[in-house]
């Protein structure tokens, strides 16, 4: 079930192919949840929009001004949720987050960046079914892109 | 007019990166000039859009380069958007005037197009990443500068060109030129050098959080802190890469990097 889960590793030809032309990017008009995770050292933020029908992520889509890491593990991980349900998601951010080892600080905080905002846009739909008036919901990052000693906590 | 702007900024782009993705320097060169007429279109149009008080944004409608393998490919389906994005123009002096700019282009893509010499391969999107006798390590790090520095760019000239547009202050506007010009060359560099190793793609769209800016002060400050961590990068490029005329151009970028810095303390 979790075959497609994986992560970036070196500068392969599917690596290439997200950098040269990210899945899933840029605004999603007709969402049902945006989350946004923010790093306020470095400003750099991840923006994901989910349209949730039921469990089942009908699409998705991402935005960021982060660096190249950020834009594959959102395009690799966009592109894996996709048409699949919120528990396939989660389980599949759990996969990804036992593969962190493998990658170097600066990838895992891009990673976390990702998740997070995609964990933003879960409870900003859940805010709006709750009747809240919350345009996004906005997550910011305990760890940044600049600190040295990272952990993967973030909410 | 929202959406004239954007076709006009989709324009700009293709005609930019079709003169990055062409190796006849002769081609190259004219639609890079070409390149930077859309580009004062655009700037023109958001001032004319401003003033109506109404405003613009930047999305660009899931706009694709599409990986082509000949000019002539290229060229025609530039021609094919030049035409479509007329019907969008206003109708008034400035809508004439690009108009006018775009037949003349028109033109000249027509001239290209009949002479069967013009045509040629393409490889910018072909994904060899070779560079000369470059090791592998060094293409991939080049490889990541490049996007990383590609997008950055495009985000710089359009960041400062839209604060550019809503400044009254004299120093600001000339301050916001200078970068905006300065990004366009880092970028029309960079944009040659992908296409060279046949990684030539689309800058990501920008979202408004990146382009909306509350607090100017704060965005200047940041962007210091970014134009260091870049020239940190050219630092260490230049210092890994063994080529040495690749070296000297990432010097040449991290000394322009360092007068960036004295052009932004200016707007604080």
């Amino acid at each position: 079930m979790y075959e497609n889960v994986k992560m970036p590793e070196g500068m392969n030809p599917e690596v290439l192919e997200h950098l040269m032309n990210p899945k899933n990017y840029g605004k999603l008009d007709d969402a049902n949840g945006i989350g946004v995770a923010l790093d306020e050292k470095t400003k750099e933020y991840v923006i994901f929009y989910i349209l949730l029908n039921g469990d089942v992520l009908d699409n998705v889509s991402f935005a960021t001004n982060g660096c190249q890491d950020t834009v594959v593990i959102g395009s690799m991980f966009s592109e894996m949720i996709k048409t699949n349900d919120i528990e396939y998601a989660k389980k599949a951010i759990e996969k990804m987050h036992a593969k962190l080892g493998e990658m170097t600080p600066q990838q895992k905080i891009c990673a976390e960046l990702v998740f997070t905002a995609f964990i933003a846009a879960l409870k900003n739909h859940d805010n709006r079914a709750e009747g809240k008036d919350e345009e996004l919901h906005l997550l910011k990052m305990k760890e940044s892109c600049e600190a040295t000693n990272m952990e993967t906590s973030n909410e | 007019m929202n959406k004239t702007y954007q076709k006009k900024h989709q324009l700009w782009l293709e005609i930019l990166f079709a003169s990055f993705a062409i190796e006849d320097e002769a081609i190259k060169s004219r639609l890079y000039d070409f390149s930077q007429i859309a580009f004062r279109h655009m700037k023109w149009l958001g001032e004319e859009i401003l003033a109506q008080g109404e405003d613009y944004n930047y999305d660009r409608n899931q706009m694709m380069l599409y990986k082509r393998e000949s000019v002539f490919s290229i060229l025609k389906d530039l021609k094919k958007f030049v035409e479509e994005v007329q019907e969008f123009y206003p109708k008034n002096r400035l809508g004439e005037r690009m108009h006018t700019d775009d037949v003349y282009l028109l033109e000249y893509l027509q001239e290209l197009l009949v002479q069967p010499t013009n045509d040629g391969e393409i490889t910018a999107f072909n994904m060899k990443r070779e560079w000369d006798d470059l090791p592998q390590d060094q293409i991939d790090a080049l490889t990541l500068f490049l996007f990383d520095e590609s997008y950055k760019e495009y985000e710089l000239i359009l960041v400062y060109a839209y604060m550019q547009a809503r400044t009254d202050n004299i120093l600001h506007y000339n301050v916001f030129q200078d970068l905006v010009d300065e990004s366009y060359f880092h970028l029309k560099s960079f944009g040659n050098m992908m296409a060279r190793l046949g990684i030539l793609a689309l800058p990501r769209e920008l979202h408004e959080m990146t382009y909306i800016v509350k607090d100017l002060d704060q965005f200047i400050k940041d962007g210091i802190a970014e134009e260091e961590a870049a020239k940190e990068m050219c630092k260490e490029l230049s210092d890994a890469i063994t080529d040495e005329k690749l070296s000297k151009f990432f010097d040449f970028i991290n000394y322009q990097e360092s007068y960036h810095i004295e052009l932004m303390q200016k707007l604080l």
